[in-house]
């Protein structure tokens, strides 16, 4: 092995304790036998992950989050993929400003989005709905796809769409044999942000909460607030859990090389 | 321009237009009519009192600089930290990128209460840290401080934030044809040199991402100020504080409307330089 | 035309952006949206209240979680067609919504349970709501670091500054912070409402001994991780530390006499009736005494008897100071620019 590439892996190694210590902290006491949260624990037990599932409004509301994230994802490609191609494209000074106008909802603080559109969305009497959230969401979401996206097939020649016209291609089979393909890496990359910008996401998802469209994260909150148990930590640990087994099952069907990694 | 090729033009123009109503309905006109709050008087009638006062106090200068300062320092760092570790990612993982991807997204998937939990577990006065470094190592005579220093706030800071430069890098990385690296290794260059006059300006398009995700979500980010402190004065935390003690809407509403013009500022200026010199 | 928020709304309301609207957004009539904390609290709420309430009316109620500034949000975004029918308070923001002409007027003839909560309550929340369960704000600390814990504010600031103890305070980003903490504090050493320099002068002593909390868990994990030795925290969650095995806990209402801080209730104008007969369960003896004895809180019906173990725990309603919220709320947003100026966290 070269040593400019022992330092990489070495740098990457470093990066990973920083990245998963913190994160390891929160596993360990997921599996406290303590009634509290504190480290180091007493000794071992299994039953904060029993309280989760005793607990219905952490089930409910997995499931209200899950079902938004989808949403918010699947709307922020439809509506994000096509801008970001024609953005890619187009070198003018308008270009610059529409794409920053069309990011600049990163830039927001959340709470700040999150209040004016329940005022906004309550006075178009759509209220405390999920369909007020998964709006809200698609906003806060839009950004990453249309970014990185954007991104993606700016670095790809136009030559490669030009030649399948020229062989007599459609437009929408260029699209769909060429374009989709070359720019899947910036979709996927694009839908993991989306995905677990909207999973996470507290600040917005608080001014729409209800018994019905309360998400995982606004029920943690007010579960924490009033009752600091290791249940927290043991969700955390399941959710770290599922992203494995999704990572894995993406692996199976798909080959996350491909969508990652140059092949 | 003949007619044919303008209405061509105009059609692909169509393409924006989803995104574009979309967002000038549900993200425009909430905030606008959020930012009347701002220019309302409190007997009615349209006024830039709260704007004249806010930017005329030198304290709340202060606050405006430190958030453009302390965004700006979380984006570089973690552009810096993110490059080589994108690079392995595409070039060198091979069959470690699913773990690669799941280190990357794991803080994500850890509510940010319990990571800044673990945090101090790690770094309190007798946390895990100071213990070895005092008792087991011997290295120091007293505890350090570490929570509420302004450094571990960037660091959990650039710990939830790296991911998204991490990704942004890589995506554009992978599309880089790994033969103009080689190319250029054959025609006699270092690969320190192959790897800064070919590969890194090929990829400037994915840290310009990289660095602009990280500076406006940080820009706009207040919960990990809030829990891990550091001495932080920013926007963001103080529009949490109107809305969490004062609810003074209509100062919120000033705060967030002057850090809206500061962000789509720094925005449109990363962009005109990311353009200027990608490809 | 004058460009204000009504107008705005309006007319994005009319322009037809509200062909969504008219959706079945409200449960049916027999249904009441009422609102709890999370966790055990909730359960308190299901098991107190929601469970008479249903039993005696054959209603059912949906409980909402979440915090009083979200609440407070969604009914002033919906004032003609509020989300929820009873909102759980905070004693400020009660008092906000009260002046905002939000909530209905409590009297006895909808409330027979009413007549036996003491009247100031009531008062407090300007008689649109009262207080239906309190606490007192003090001083918890590690009992294996401080064998004698300071019985007064006075005492806590002298020994912090000294550097005897770390402290973890309330930081200014958390709500309640104004009244329980700067207010009581800077009652306990001598100021006023309109005089909080004694405050000021107390923060500026300690700071290089201080370290601040964001929220309740922050505070507790200060201590658990030896972050800080002692603080300033409530007294009911640091019974319910003790009651989840925590044994080096342990609480003191200061001798000058902590803020009393309170959880009231309130029904929104417009909102569903039935609130009413869900309220006046909330205020009954017999589910408040349960209630105590699940959240380790003291209720404000004067006919509650509390169990032995709570007996001991329950500070006098006499032992705490009702803080003036009315007159607080005046200068409160000058007291939080201030120490967002002197001491920044």
């Amino acid at each position: 092995m070269r040593l400019s590439d022992l330092l990489l892996w070495l740098f990457t190694a470093a990066f990973f304790v920083f990245m998963l210590l913190p994160i390891l902290v929160v596993v360990v006491i997921s599996f406290t036998s303590a009634g509290y949260a504190a480290f180091p624990i007493p000794g071992w037990s299994l039953k904060w992950f029993a309280r989760i599932f005793e607990y219905q409004p952490f089930i409910d509301s997995l499931w209200v989050s899950l079902e938004l994230a989808v949403v918010s994802t699947v709307g922020s490609c439809v509506l994000g993929i096509p801008a970001a191609l024609y953005l890619a494209r187009s070198r003018s000074g308008w270009a610059t400003a529409v794409t920053t106008f069309l990011l600049s909802p990163l830039s927001m603080p959340m709470i700040v989005i999150g209040f004016a559109s329940l005022f906004f969305l309550s006075a178009l009497g759509l209220g405390v709905s999920f369909l007020a959230l998964a709006i809200v969401h698609t906003v806060i979401c839009l950004p990453y796809v249309i970014r990185t996206v954007t991104a993606v097939y700016r670095g790809i020649s136009p030559a490669y769409e030009e030649a399948a016209m020229i062989l007599g291609a459609s437009r929408f089979t260029t699209f769909r044999e060429v374009t989709l393909p070359l720019i899947r890496p910036g979709i996927a990359a694009g839908c993991l942000f989306s995905f677990l910008t909207s999973f996470d996401n507290l600040p917005v998802s608080y001014f729409f909460g209800s018994a019905q469209t309360n998400t995982l994260p606004v029920v943690m909150l007010a579960y924490m607030e009033h009752q600091f148990d290791p249940s927290i930590a043991a969700l955390s640990t399941l959710q770290l859990a599922l992203a494995v087994v999704a990572l894995v099952v993406a692996d199976r069907l798909y080959g996350i090389e491909k969508m990652t990694v140059a092949t | 321009m003949s007619l044919h090729a303008f209405a061509a033009r105009h059609r692909r123009s169509l393409l924006l237009a989803p995104a574009l109503i979309f967002l000038a309905v549900f993200f425009v006109m909430p905030l606008f009519d959020n930012s009347l709050r701002s220019f309302t008087a409190e007997e009615g009638g349209f006024t830039l009192a709260r704007y004249a006062a806010f930017l005329t106090d030198r304290f709340y200068l202060g606050v405006i600089v430190e958030t453009v300062v302390l965004s700006a320092a979380v984006a570089a760092i973690s552009v810096v930290i993110a490059y080589p570790v994108a690079y392995v990612l595409v070039r060198k993982s091979g069959r470690f990128s699913g773990a690669i991807i799941f280190m990357l997204i794991a803080p994500l998937l850890t509510s940010i209460i319990m990571r800044t939990f673990g945090w101090q577990v790690l770094f309190a006065r007798r946390g895990l840290v100071n213990q070895w470094l005092v008792q087991d190592l011997g290295l120091l005579d007293a505890p350090l401080r570490w929570l509420n220093t302004p450094g571990l706030a960037i660091a959990a800071l650039v710990h939830v934030l790296v991911p998204f430069a991490v990704l942004s890098i890589a995506s554009v990385l992978q599309g880089v044809d790994r033969r103009l690296e080689e190319g250029a290794l054959m025609l006699g260059a270092s690969r320190w040199r192959a790897f800064r006059e070919v590969t890194l300006p090929l990829t400037m398009d994915g840290i310009g991402t990289g660095a602009i995700l990280v500076f406006m979500i940080a820009n706009g980010s207040f919960v990990t100020l809030v829990l891990l402190g550091g001495g932080f004065q920013t926007l963001p935390l103080l529009i949490y504080q109107q809305f969490n003690t004062t609810r003074d809407f209509a100062l919120a509403s000033t705060m967030s409307t002057i850090l809206l013009v500061i962000a789509v500022g720094c925005l449109w200026l990363q962009l005109r330089l990311v353009r200027r010199q990608g490809v | 035309m004058k460009l204000n928020r009504r107008h705005f709304l309006g007319a994005s309301a009319a322009t037809g952006l509200a062909g969504l609207s008219g959706l079945p957004l409200r449960a049916q009539a027999n249904t009441l949206n009422v609102t709890a904390y999370g966790g055990v609290w909730e359960q308190a709420i299901r098991d107190c209240f929601v469970a008479p309430f249903e039993a005696k009316t054959g209603a059912t109620a949906t409980v909402s979680l979440g915090g009083p500034a979200q609440w407070l949000a969604q009914v002033e975004a919906n004032p003609e067609n509020p989300p929820l029918d009873v909102l759980i308070m905070t004693p400020d923001l009660a008092v906000i919504a009260a002046e905002g002409d939000l909530m209905d007027e409590f009297t006895v003839e909808k409330l027979p349970n009413l007549a036996d909560i003491p009247q100031e309550f009531t008062d407090a929340c300007l008689g649109k709501g009262t207080y239906f369960d309190y606490g007192v704000g003090g001083i918890t600390y590690n009992k294996q670091y401080v064998s004698e814990p300071p019985k007064g504010f006075a005492e806590f600031v002298e020994r912090v500054s000294n550097g005897e103890f770390i402290a973890s305070v309330p930081s200014i980003s958390y709500g309640p912070t104004p009244v329980f903490f700067l207010w009581a504090m800077n009652n306990a050493l001598g100021g006023t409402v309109d005089n909080v320099d004694p405050f000021f002068e107390a923060m500026a002593k300690m700071k290089d001994n201080l370290v601040f909390w964001a929220g309740p868990n922050d505070f507790f994990n200060h201590l658990a991780s030896g972050e800080a030795d002692l603080g300033i925290y409530f007294d009911g969650r640091t019974w319910n530390h003790v009651d989840e095995g925590v044994n080096w806990i342990d609480f003191i209402n200061p001798e000058e006499g902590g803020a009393m801080t309170t959880v009231a209730v309130q029904k929104p104008k417009h909102a569903s009736d039935l609130a009413w007969d869900y309220i006046n369960e909330m205020l009954d003896p017999a589910n408040q005494s349960k209630f105590a004895d699940i959240l380790n809180y003291g209720v404000t019906n004067k006919k509650v008897q509390y169990s032995e173990k709570l007996a001991a725990r329950v500070p006098a309603m006499s032992d705490a100071l009702l803080p003036p919220y009315a007159e607080i709320a005046r200068v409160r947003n000058g007291w939080v620019d201030r120490w967002n100026r002197e001491i920044g966290m």
